[in-house]
């Protein structure tokens, strides 16, 4: 440390030249004071409890999170929340549909001016009309159904109208947002479906039309799902599957080549909004999502408040790394799932992305910065400055020239004059001239926590300058030039670096060390070339 | 619909692709689209196009049943995406009543119902391949409704934020944006596969639709910012390059498109050697009168070519591009004369235009070229020396010490750098000497093997030669490595920037005798 000022740091720092970096977790300064970990405490027991701090991932293993979402968890009909099952919802990426023709005479005929209802207005329609056809397909039967004597959506309307007026005054059953209703596969029932697996029509032989179950089908549903193997909405799933793939086999003897089969399936239901949790632990293991969340494993904003504050302390006490990434994972997961985009959103992915920067987790830190520059982009509020000089930084270690490029292009000109993307420009100005001198220098003063990222560039841009060095001085230099140019802490740290690569570079003349740049040659070429074709951006500890 | 059909007929009868594709087309006077969309309706227009098509056929060897009926299926979407747009043209259109308001949603939706039975027709109704061109046109307005479907949207809501229903954390509004587009690009995919994958004999195979439809795909990604997907059709191409008509056999056109998309890929992963090649060629290939994409060529090539010769373009070549002057010029002169300040100022005031074409990071290092002339300059005002030898005659004075080039640097950027980054800098000078040789001789393709090997076989395509000349950068460079070629020794040539090294004990730089700058004629 004997060249660089040091700092107390909260953060184990080794031999980081700059105070400013130890600011990891306490950069927001609305650090919130209530924080109140207490009671909730008490909702972790037996199941979820992480092995004692510092424990390895091992130690998660006996958590029932292993298991099937469902296992261990309350039957869903307790939470009215429960998402309504979807086909398909494997993570593919949304496909658009080609609508049958079928379907498109009945959104034409429901628009002609004959038909229509003055007090049912255009929106409501529109919404209706999307939510008959995407159940359709949802449950695969948009071939089958007849669409010809489907009712129309400002009928259906004037049925669920007169039906929440009913529901209103009786009181019987809660009402359920529209959408969020367990009203999967009624439309199964649709026409001359010769399936094979009549044990679910014979279940639902009794169920309403597809246009009855905005509502009033909750209490149906409850009774319905008394039979075990319906339990599990999302177990249904599977068989629903097999249907539409069926159908699918069907569609392409018939000769149509199977062209649209890829655009069947889609991945989110249009009429389901986002899950709203209903889980009140604050800690919970991560665990990668495959088909629909279910809302008693999904903790609200609220909740993710405090698991937030908890985290923070756990970070400053224990340094687990691991246990906090995985942590930190679940709570995006949570966020993600409850679409919840907002300032604390942002918090969340800013504190993540520090963690992973200190601990050299770029591929986590990655993930992190790409959903922070998309939510800044919402407009959403945030320390914009700090990471975006990061996500150049970032850039430059990957030497990812086409993202660099982008990242420019986002900046405006205030942005530019602002210190740490005036920082991180000029770094990148001074690789891109291979002006070492000057990156060095840069390198001294980066502010915030950017000298973690480029510390990992730092090793080979010295390696370039070595090169640079030893092609350009002859027929030697002093050792501490070295020291100095390439910012090493001390001679010996210069000295052992050059070692490292041929121990005969080195020469004491007058009680000075010499570095004999005259006789490497190409040594250095061959491992610079190395250092820099080896830059692993997936790199996740 | 007479009018398509009586087209039809002919196109079928001398198998002309183009003809066959302008009967797809929507790109017609509202009157046309009225009428076509005003012959029939919706319960007979079937009917009415399989009589069509079974009546024209009969001048000529019948229609096999199935690709009547696969055309028919064309015709009949695109009867409906002609109604779709005479809809979307709303208010403008005088026969509006009739139609429902659509969008351009709509209209995508059903333009690629046409695409898809088109692309069912070569599947699985035997349409030959001498039709691709219906294709082109399907795909080539595909995309242009995309862009309008896209527009119309981002227009009339603004992002909604809880959209992107994804349980994975990586939703991006950017992409949202593009929605269309990228379902334009995934079905420009299936036409490009439905090409690659033909088996069929060269002779007539649909492989000859591929360059055109790689080149809208290459357009297609570079609009919404995905350039990098472009590599996997080039490796899909490379990959089928064994059993596929050369590009030199497509149409010109086509092969200007599609060096110039290569090059600019290779552009913007630095390879600037592989750019120059491309561009080069699309720059031959390009029809003269295209002054737009000679512009667009010569935006990438300059650059390149100031990196890979450290040339720069001359006034007459830009004379007849504003634009190109309007980037270029003043940079060009700066660099020139080695005003360091200037230069930084010039890319400063440029830089957003620089930024969005993706040519600012290579200009940046076009600040060498304007050092390695301010250093020249600092040389030369070092004058001569005596000779040691006796009677001869004056050299120049090769060890030149820091502080001099230390102070031309100071003034020539209007700060002060402190001796360590001036020499920083001079290292840098004689360091990428040797790193630029090696990447141009490495190079067999490149403009300079092409030329010396058409020197070497004296004079082999004489035209193919002087339209290589015909630009005044490639006429600077010619000049250039004639000088070169004298000895036969262009290969061994280094391109550098400075020759010699830095005494640092000694506080001086000492300079090459032969050749300090090379290429500058001292």
């Amino acid at each position: 440390m004997s060249a660089h000022p040091s700092s107390s740091s909260t953060i184990a720092l080794q031999h980081y030249p700059n105070p400013p970096r130890s600011l990891s977790l306490t950069s927001p300064p609305s650090q919130g004071p209530g924080y109140t970990q207490v009671q909730v405490r008490q909702s972790f027991g037996g199941q979820q409890t992480y092995a004692a701090a510092g424990g390895g991932q091992a130690s998660y293993n006996s958590t029932t999170y292993g298991a099937p979402a469902h296992a261990g968890s309350p039957a869903p009909t307790n939470y009215p929340n429960t998402p309504a099952p979807v086909v398909g919802q494997e993570d593919q990426p949304k496909k658009k549909i080609d609508w049958p023709i079928s379907v498109r005479n009945y959104v034409q005929r429901s628009f002609l001016p004959d038909n229509m209802d003055p007090s049912v207005t255009r929106a409501e329609m529109e919404s209706k009309l999307k939510e008959t056809i995407s159940q359709a397909n949802d449950s695969g039967v948009m071939y089958t159904v007849n669409w010809e004597t489907m009712p129309l959506p400002q009928q259906m309307i004037r049925e669920d109208r007169a039906r929440a007026k009913l529901v209103s005054l009786t009181k019987a059953a809660p009402i359920y947002p529209v959408g969020l209703a367990p009203s999967n596969n009624s439309m199964a029932k649709g026409k001359k479906r010769k399936s094979t697996d009549d044990k679910d029509l014979a279940a639902e032989a009794s169920s309403p039309p597809p246009w009855r179950n905005g509502q009033s089908q909750s209490l149906m549903s409850r009774t319905s799902y008394a039979s075990p193997e319906k339990r599990h909405p999302v177990e249904e799933a599977p068989i629903l599957k097999n249907v539409s793939k069926s159908q699918k086999d069907k569609r392409q003897k018939q000769g149509d080549g199977g062209y649209k089969s890829t655009y069947q399936v889609p991945t989110q239901p249009m009429n389901t909004g986002p899950v709203v949790g209903t889980c009140m632990d604050l800690e919970k293991r991560f665990l990668r999502l495959t088909s629909a969340p279910v809302a008693a494993l999904v903790r609200p904003e609220i909740v993710l408040r405090q698991t937030l504050e908890l985290l923070k302390q756990k970070w400053k006490k224990d340094q687990n790394y691991s246990y906090i990434c995985d942590q930190f994972k679940s709570m995006r997961q949570d966020l993600t799932v409850q679409g919840i985009k907002n300032e604390f959103t942002v918090e969340v992915y800013e504190i993540h992305a520090r963690i992973a920067l200190e601990k050299g987790d770029l591929g986590e830190y990655n993930q992190c910065q790409t959903q922070l520059k998309a939510l800044y982009q919402l407009g959403l509020k945030g320390k914009t400055i700090e990471f975006k000089a990061y996500r150049i930084l970032y850039f430059i270690h990957t030497a990812n020239r086409t993202a660099l490029n982008d990242a420019l292009a986002d900046l405006t000109p205030t942005e530019k004059k602002e210190l740490p993307i005036k920082h991180a420009l000029d770094v990148r100005s001074a690789l891109a001239l291979g002006n070492y001198h000057r990156f060095f220098r840069l390198y001294n003063e980066t502010p915030n926590m950017g000298a973690y990222l480029v510390d990992k560039f730092v090793g080979r841009e010295r390696l370039a300058a070595l090169c640079n060095i030893c092609k350009a001085y002859k027929p030697d230099v002093p050792l501490r030039f070295v020291t100095e140019e390439l910012y090493f802490e001390s001679d010996a740290e210069a000295a052992q670096f050059i070692l490292d690569y041929n121990p005969d570079l080195l020469q004491e003349r007058q009680e000075k060390i010499y570095f004999l740049t005259g006789k490497a040659g190409k040594l250095f070429e061959g491992h610079r070339a190395e250092a820099f074709s080896k830059i692993d951006i997936k790199g996740q500890i | 619909m007479d009018s398509i059909f009586d087209k039809f007929a002919e196109a079928q009868l001398n198998r002309n692709g183009y003809r066959l594709a302008k009967t797809l087309s929507p790109d017609l006077p509202n009157e046309e689209l009225y009428s076509i969309w005003n012959s029939c309706n919706a319960h007979d227009v079937r009917a009415i196009l399989k009589r069509s098509i079974q009546n024209t056929a009969t001048g000529m060897d019948k229609l096999p049943h199935q690709e009547v009926a696969g055309w028919v299926e064309v015709y009949y979407t695109y009867w409906k995406a002609v109604g779709e747009l005479l809809a979307v043209q709303g208010p403008s259109v005088a026969y509006g009543k009739q139609f429902q308001p659509s969008s351009w949603t709509k209209v995508f939706a059903a333009w690629t119902d046409l695409l898809s039975a088109l692309i069912r027709g070569y599947l699985s109704q035997g349409f030959e391949a001498w039709t691709i061109p219906c294709l082109y046109v399907a795909g080539k307005h595909l995309r242009v409704f995309a862009i309008k479907a896209d527009d119309e949207r981002n227009k009339n809501s603004s992002l909604d934020i809880t959209a992107g229903g994804n349980f994975q954390d990586d939703f991006n509004p950017e992409a949202e944006q593009h929605a269309k587009l990228e379902d334009c690009a995934r079905q420009l995919q299936k036409i490009f596969n439905l090409c690659l994958n033909d088996r069929a004999p060269l002779e007539e195979s649909r492989k000859w639709g591929i360059y055109y439809v790689t080149n809208l795909q290459f357009k297609t990604y570079f609009k919404f910012n995905s350039a990098a997907l472009s590599k996997n059709v080039l490796k899909a191409i490379s990959a089928g390059r064994g059993d596929m008509p050369p590009l030199t056999a497509f149409p010109k056109s086509q092969q200007v498109t599609f060096k110039y998309y290569e090059g600019i890929l290779c552009f913007l992963e630095e390879n600037y050697v592989e750019a120059e090649n491309h561009l080069t060629e699309a720059w031959n290939l390009c029809h003269k009168d295209a002054t737009r994409n000679k512009e667009l060529i010569l935006t990438y090539l300059i650059p390149c070519h100031l990196l890979t010769t450290h040339t720069l373009p001359s006034q007459k070549l830009l004379e007849p591009y504003p634009r190109l002057q309007k980037l270029f010029s003043e940079l060009a002169r700066c660099i020139k004369k080695g005003e360091l300040h200037a230069f930084d100022l010039a890319l400063q005031e440029g830089e957003d235009e620089f930024v969005r074409r993706r040519i600012y990071l290579t200009l940046e290092r076009g600040r060498d070229i304007a050092l390695r002339n301010l250093l020249r300059k600092v040389f030369l005002a070092g004058g001569f020396e005596e000779s040691k030898e006796e009677g001869g005659s004056p050299v120049r004075r090769t060890r030149v010490p820091i502080a001099e080039f230390a102070a031309g640097i100071s003034l020539g950027s209007q700060e002060t750098l402190d001796d360590d980054e001036v020499e920083c800098l001079i290292a840098n000078m004689i360091y990428k000497a040797s790193k630029l040789y090696t990447a141009r001789s490495r190079a067999p393709g490149s403009v300079y093997a092409q030329l010396v090997i058409a020197l070497q076989t004296n004079g082999i395509q004489e035209s193919s030669f002087q339209s290589c000349l015909a630009s005044s950068i490639l006429a600077s460079l010619w000049r250039w490595r004639c000088l070169g070629l004298q000895g036969s020794t262009w290969t061994t040539r280094p391109l550098g920037l400075m020759k010699g090294y830095i005494a640092r004990e000694r506080g001086i730089v000492v300079l090459s005798k032969s050749g300090a700058f090379p290429g500058t004629g001292i």
